[in-house]
């Protein structure tokens, strides 16, 4: 029951430090937005100049003719409704944000939650075999496929993927998220996870054979980094003390690696993957644009050059809210794991 | 005894001193000549700007650096790229903080004038931060605008293009390409200049066809729409009073009987242009398309004027007025429905003589009595209604937009004289958005493939490359010129510490830029060199354009921009001007020869 406490404890607290820590991220970002050189206003027009009461009148429709700190008080009010308000940037003026920020989010969350898979099993497992066999020839080739592979630019492997499973061997879709005019009925936005509410397997095949070149092209880039840190872990944990004793014992060597040494190499990797949602979602961004998916990411891209500060903000309140919530399950598993992270 | 020593002789030592003099003297002659002749010459700074993302597409990096290397290479003047996005280029140009930058523009109305005005005379100029100001030029600009006389128009435009190679704010510098590649065999595809006419095209043994393009939409109501897919779009599915032939930009009837032309339509003043509509028009959705329908609708354009949007051509640029006392619709009596509901007659607060040509514009298509009057329509199925070609039966946001057959178009003979019995001529379009020009061009390199057209926008390279493969993967690619300009800008405002108020440094920088290096190392040979704001190669601005940059300063003369260079105090070393004599010299042989091109 202690322990129980403790972790509830634990995690309320950590809960409780990243609401203060989201607030002042959109404060900064808020402001920052502000004191940048750009006018969104006059990005809206693309070649032609209107009248200069055209402009001015937009600017009021938009509510950027207030001073900085009313637009903060007022965005917050709104923000804490729910309401993340209106896009004053060229391509989506007008509309709201969270509706153009969810029409993309599950197109981001599919991508990701994929790729996090691949580079997670891909990564383990060359990692795991890479630091139980040490100097052999298969860890020399796993290690330099670790490193290559976190060096490759999302972009090129991507664009080489196209080249041969798509063009080359006809084998899955080049791009996009889905062909034909058929779209599985929206319930989360998710193309799989609609087709399967749905019933409809024709549905879920389309949508994952159009994913299997993004999953793998942003899972296989973020898996170098698992490979490496579990293989140097794993080296760490079957050098220690505790593996040489069970050894002693007489346990066979796939126990030792499996039960011992692998569940221990675990531990910090965990504690990393928090920071690698981070990264995922900026090579997400990369992917995106190679693959034509519409996610959010290319959202923020677009907002960006337009000075979309309105849009920017929910991005990234967004962006920084999956992030925080990831990192709290996280470390509350680290906590579960490992109860000195606890004290 | 000692032996006294012997002198030296005096003479010797002398002559000795006079060698050792003459040597080091001619030394240090030399040296200093050596110095002189080889001394790096002081150059004109200048500083060029252009958009780092990707407003006018991937090849402005490269464009910006042939300029530079172009304006260098007369030995003169060091150039410096700088660049920004493109809400900080719009602000920093308005505010007169950019000395010297790359823009373009694409007309707004298919007149001479929106070449012209909005560039030259005082009121606009400033938009485009070059400042300009010239009394006689706003003179000419207002003749041009007012007069549906040729020769009168003809006589100020010659004069507003004479002017502007004279003062030289601009810098024309090409004609932009519009590019599209389908499979071979399809029917219609045209790259008018205009329009990308959707309704006409047709592929073989199928009622329907596949296109993807790269670009998004911001609005499909027409009194927002004011980016090229979404006029593109607004098009296919809304009609106007009057339109434009199938290839041509020459305007024809559409909903209004006649394109009125001065005496039958136009008052002999220019300020009333008079329209009847076609006896029992609808919108696809049944409801009834009239005159007071017409009244209606561009009034709504008008009291939205929505941020973002074209209304201001309506009521600014097309003199129509907004009256604040009228609610922000135009002003009483400007619209007049008289003296049936199938006449409508435009009163102008001055002469407009592109008027029928601002109503030929998508900010000018007609929607229904029961479209939201006080902000924009919602962009869905069943809630975007026209009278078009075409309705929007599909559209999932940023990714797919599907048109389906109007069964109730009103005009489905209108191309019957060009060969087109009946539009749409195909019954379902599908548009499918890609994020990348290296998508769309997969979507054509696929077995089977994923697109029968590809339009908007290719980079060169993959221009290039499926040119180079069509052939082999069954394709037909067009290229045709664009009336999309571009062009450099100087501020030359007053008094502005960053502005180039010097005649002869724009001038002299009009001399060096080389257009053929622009059109072949940035371009892969596919845009037009343009000598004039005004591009020649369009039916309603070919007989005004002259190509007074040609005449005067031409490509690359380095010994004429260096001629100036001399007179600003910029003189070129001893070698740089063999050099570019010797160049110019070339150059001047292999034109008069006819080897150049």
């Amino acid at each position: 029951m202690a322990i129980g406490r403790s972790l509830l404890a634990y995690a309320i607290t950590r809960a409780a430090l990243a609401v203060p820590m989201l607030l002042i991220l959109l404060t900064a970002v808020f402001f920052v937005l502000r004191v940048l050189p750009g006018d969104p206003v006059l990005a809206l027009w693309g070649g032609r100049e209107p009248p200069p009461d055209v402009v001015e009148a937009a600017r009021v429709q938009l509510g950027l003719d207030k001073p900085p700190i009313l637009q903060y008080v007022d965005y917050m009010s709104r923000f804490f409704r729910g309401d993340f308000g209106l896009s004053i940037g060229v391509t989506y003026v007008g509309r709201p944000v969270i509706g153009e920020i969810m029409n993309r989010l599950p197109a981001t969350v599919e991508l990701s939650i994929g790729a996090m898979f691949v580079a997670t099993t891909v990564g383990l497992l060359t990692g795991v075999v890479g630091g139980a066999r040490r100097d052999t020839k298969l860890d020399v080739a796993i290690r330099l496929y670790g490193t290559i592979i976190w060096v490759i630019p999302i972009f090129w492997l991507g664009i080489l993927f196209q080249i041969v499973f798509a063009i080359w061997l006809g084998w899955f879709p080049p791009h996009g998220r889905w062909q034909g005019t058929d779209y599985p009925r929206t319930v989360t936005g998710m193309y799989t996870v609609d087709s399967l509410l749905e019933g409809n397997l024709d549905h879920f095949a389309t949508a994952v054979r159009h994913l299997v070149l993004p999953w793998l092209t942003l899972g296989l880039v973020l898996g170098g980094f698992f490979t490496k840190t579990v293989r140097a872990n794993m080296i760490r944990t079957m050098m220690a003390d505790y593996t040489e004793a069970t050894r002693a014992r007489g346990v066979p060597g796939r126990q030792v690696v499996t039960r011992h040494a692998f569940k221990n190499a675990l531990v910090p990797v965990i504690t990393v993957l928090g920071l690698q949602f981070a990264i995922l979602f900026a090579g997400a961004v990369l992917t995106e644009k190679t693959f034509s998916i519409d996610g959010i990411g290319l959202l923020l891209l677009q907002s960006v050059d337009s000075k979309d500060m309105t849009m920017i903000q929910g991005v990234i309140v967004i962006y920084a809210t999956i992030i925080v919530v990831i990192s709290l399950v996280i470390d509350i598993l680290g906590a579960v794991i490992d109860p000195r992270i606890r004290l | 005894m000692e032996e006294k020593p012997a002198e030296k002789k005096p003479a010797n030592r002398k002559m000795l001193y006079a060698v050792v003099a003459v040597i080091v003297v001619a030394i240090i002659v030399i040296g200093a000549a050596a110095v002189i002749l080889t001394a790096p010459p002081k150059k004109y700074q200048i500083e060029l700007w252009f958009n780092s993302s990707g407003h006018y597409g991937d090849t402005e990096n490269n464009l910006a650096t042939v300029l530079k290397n172009s304006i260098e290479s007369c030995g003169k003047v060091q150039v410096t790229l700088k660049s920004e996005i493109w809400a900080n280029y719009r602000q920093d140009r308005n505010q007169g903080k950019l000395p010297f930058f790359l823009l373009g523009w694409y007309p707004d109305y298919s007149d001479t004038d929106d070449y012209v005005a909005p560039f030259l005379a005082s009121s606009g100029s400033p938009s485009f931060g070059s400042f300009y100001s010239n009394a006689s030029v706003d003179q000419w600009v207002l003749q041009e605008q007012s007069s549906t006389s040729a020769t009168v128009r003809a006589d100020a435009f010659t004069k507003l293009q004479n002017q502007l190679a004279k003062d030289v704010p601009y810098i024309p510098l090409f004609s932009g390409y519009s590019e599209t590649a389908y499979v071979s065999g399809m029917k219609n595809v045209t790259l008018h200049p205009i329009m990308f006419k959707l309704f006409i095209i047709s592929k073989p043994n199928s009622a329907e066809f596949n296109m993807s393009t790269t670009d998004s939409i911001t609005s499909l109501d027409p009194a927002l729409a004011y980016d090229y897919f979404s006029i593109e779009l607004v098009n296919q599915i809304f009609d106007t009073l009057v339109t434009y032939e199938p290839v041509t930009s020459k305007l024809m009837p559409s909903l209004a009987t006649s394109v009125p032309t001065v005496g039958n339509g136009i008052s002999a003043d220019g300020k009333n242009y008079t329209y009847v509509l076609k006896p029992g028009l609808k919108f696809s959705d049944g409801s009834a398309l009239n005159a007071t329908v017409v009244k209606r609708s561009m009034d709504r354009t008008i009291r939205i004027n929505d941020a973002g949007g074209a209304a201001f051509l309506l009521w600014d640029t097309g003199a129509l007025g907004r009256d604040q006392n009228n609610g922000n619709n135009t002003p009483v009596g400007a619209i007049e429905v008289a003296p049936d509901d199938l006449t409508i007659t435009f009163h102008l607060q001055r002469p407009i003589a592109f008027f029928n040509d601002i109503i030929a514009f998508s900010v000018s298509s007609i929607v229904p009595w029961n479209y939201d009057q006080s902000k924009a329509q919602t962009d869905a199925v069943g809630s975007v209604v026209g009278s078009g070609p075409y309705r929007l039966t599909g559209y999932v946001p940023n990714q797919q937009f599907v048109l389906q057959k109007n069964s109730l178009y009103n005009t489905p003979t209108l191309y019957q004289s060009f060969g087109i019995p009946a539009i749409p001529v195909a019954a379902k379009v599908t548009i499918n958005r890609r994020d990348s020009s290296t998508a769309l061009a997969q979507d054509l390199k696929v077995t089977p493939k994923l697109a029968d057209i590809v339009y908007r926008t290719l980079t060169p390279e993959d221009l290039a490359t499926l040119q180079t493969q069509k052939a082999t993967l069954g394709l037909t690619v067009d290229i045709a010129t664009s009336p999309f300009i571009r062009y450099l800008v100087f501020n030359v405002k007053p008094n502005n510490p960053v502005a180039i108020t010097d005649v002869r440094v724009r001038q002299a920088i009009a001399y060096s830029v080389d257009r053929a290096v622009i059109d072949r190392d940035v371009f892969a040979s596919n845009v037009e060199p343009l000598y004039s704001l005004v591009p020649p190669g369009f039916s309603f601005s070919s007989s005004y354009s002259q190509p007074v940059f040609q005449t005067q300063y031409g490509d690359a003369r380095c010994a004429s921009a260096n001629a100036i260079w001399n007179q600003l105090g910029f003189a070129a070393s001893f070698a740089s001007r063999e050099l570019m004599a010797r160049a110019d010299r070339s150059l001047a042989i292999a034109t008069e020869t006819g080897i150049s091109t």
